[in-house]
């Protein structure tokens, strides 16, 4: 009998446990999704709007009369303007969620992040280019980005291999990262561990590997 | 609007690709404007383009998209390579720009977004950096117009030089960079330019 209360409250331990980590879970997936919808917000409205300005402003200069230059110029000017404005709005909206990682999925998104970076840095995903990985995508991107940023500065080759696994029956991404020191894992392990991924780092002989599984559902 | 003041006539206008389709299926046009990110969701102008090129491979087809990402541009030049642009809606904002965009896709020609070209040159492929860093400032500038797609006479224009001397920068810069000259062929060119500024990238 007294065994009972122990034996109960161990079970609804591990029920916190699960709730816990399911809980974790669903704020990560609803961040994502909060942040997709204003990178979408931010596309359909204020960039929308700026770049309907710029051809009315195109339209306008047609009207001006002939020989009036300081207004052609003015006119100009705020195209000019618009564009500065518009390049800043792309670049707010990539760090809120990137519209290649939403439209066309993890490879893409990854392989134009490391064209940014300008190293070595090789995306191997074999025939699973356009594969998508579902919740995986933004964990493993934006688990990614500040890693590798600074990885690649050593100028050092890296490599990324992404393929498609299953784990007890459901979907999961493995990512496979060499050439990159365990702070990269490191910044990854969170997001990942939040959708209950893992993250293991290994020494081996030519360096370190981190292995990463995350569920995609 | 811009269009109209630009002198050209808008024969129809859609709020979606399938829409447009049918539209387009009982008036003629000679190009069509079309936004990656239309409906049907999540990149209906790719879809709508696919078709359309396929029930009518003359009709001209212009992306105006608030992005310019070379992934998108590489799915484009798959639906084909000839009298198609791709460029950022704000950069057509002028009816210079606007007109001379068509004009090009009507001759036929690719018509790649500068800003997006300048980066594939400035920014070239892991394994290209080298091959790139060769060019001679002059030829830089050459490569980004044949990357935006521009025809020789097209390059020589912009560039205020004669079309034999941008002929020699060509020569030049393909044999530096090691590709099949083909200068015969403008749409050709251009992806052999593409193909070569990503290779890194698209390899695997």
């Amino acid at each position: 009998m007294r065994l009972e209360p122990a034996g109960a409250s161990l079970t609804s331990d591990s029920a916190n446990g699960a709730g816990d980590a399911e809980a974790w879970r669903r704020g990560e997936l609803a961040e994502w999704h909060r942040r997709r919808l204003l990178e979408r917000k931010l596309h359909d409205g204020a960039a929308m709007r700026a770049s309907a300005l710029v051809l009315r402003l195109g339209v306008l200069r047609e009207l001006v009369p002939e020989g009036n230059a300081p207004l052609i110029e003015g006119i100009d000017d705020v195209q000019d303007e618009l564009h500065a404005m518009l390049d800043e709005l792309r670049e707010v909206a990539a760090h809120i969620y990137p519209p290649l990682l939403e439209e066309a999925g993890l490879v893409p998104a990854l392989r134009e992040l490391v064209a940014q970076l300008d190293a070595p840095v090789r995306i191997v995903a074999g025939p699973h280019a356009e594969t998508r990985f579902g919740a995986a995508e933004p964990a493993v991107y934006f688990g990614l980005v500040d890693g590798l940023a600074a990885a690649a500065r050593s100028g050092k080759p890296i490599e990324i291999v992404l393929t498609p696994g299953v784990s007890a029956g459901r979907p999961e991404l493995l990512v496979s990262l060499t050439g990159v020191g365990p702070e990269v894992g490191e910044a990854l392990s969170d997001r990942v561990r939040a959708l209950g991924g893992t993250v293991k780092i290994s020494t081996v002989e030519c360096g370190e590997t981190t292995e990463v599984r995350v569920p995609c559902e | 609007m811009l269009l109209q003041a630009a002198g050209h006539e808008v024969v129809a206008v859609a709020a979606g690709g399938d829409e447009l389709r049918e539209l387009l299926a009982t008036t003629p046009a000679d190009v069509a404007v079309l936004d990656i990110r239309m409906p049907p969701e999540p990149d209906g102008g790719l879809t709508t383009a696919e078709r359309l090129r396929e029930v009518n491979p003359d009709m001209g087809l212009l992306f105006l998209s608030h992005y310019a990402e070379s992934h998108y541009l590489m799915r484009i030049l798959r639906i084909g390579t000839e009298s198609i642009g791709y460029r950022l809606k704000e950069k057509v904002g002028s009816v210079e720009a606007l007109s001379d965009t068509l004009a090009r896709i009507e001759a036929g020609e690719i018509v790649i977004e500068p800003v997006l070209a300048k980066r594939l040159v400035d920014r070239p492929g892991a394994q290209r950096k080298d091959a790139v860093a060769t060019l001679s400032e002059r030829e830089l500038d050459v490569l980004r117009l044949m990357a935006e797609g521009r025809s020789n006479g097209g390059i020589a224009a912009q560039l205020f030089v004669s079309a034999k001397a941008v002929e020699k920068h060509i020569a030049s810069i393909f044999t530096k960079l090691d590709l099949h000259p083909d200068a015969s062929v403008n749409h050709r060119r251009v992806l052999a330019v593409l193909r070569y500024l990503r290779s890194q990238r698209d390899e695997d």
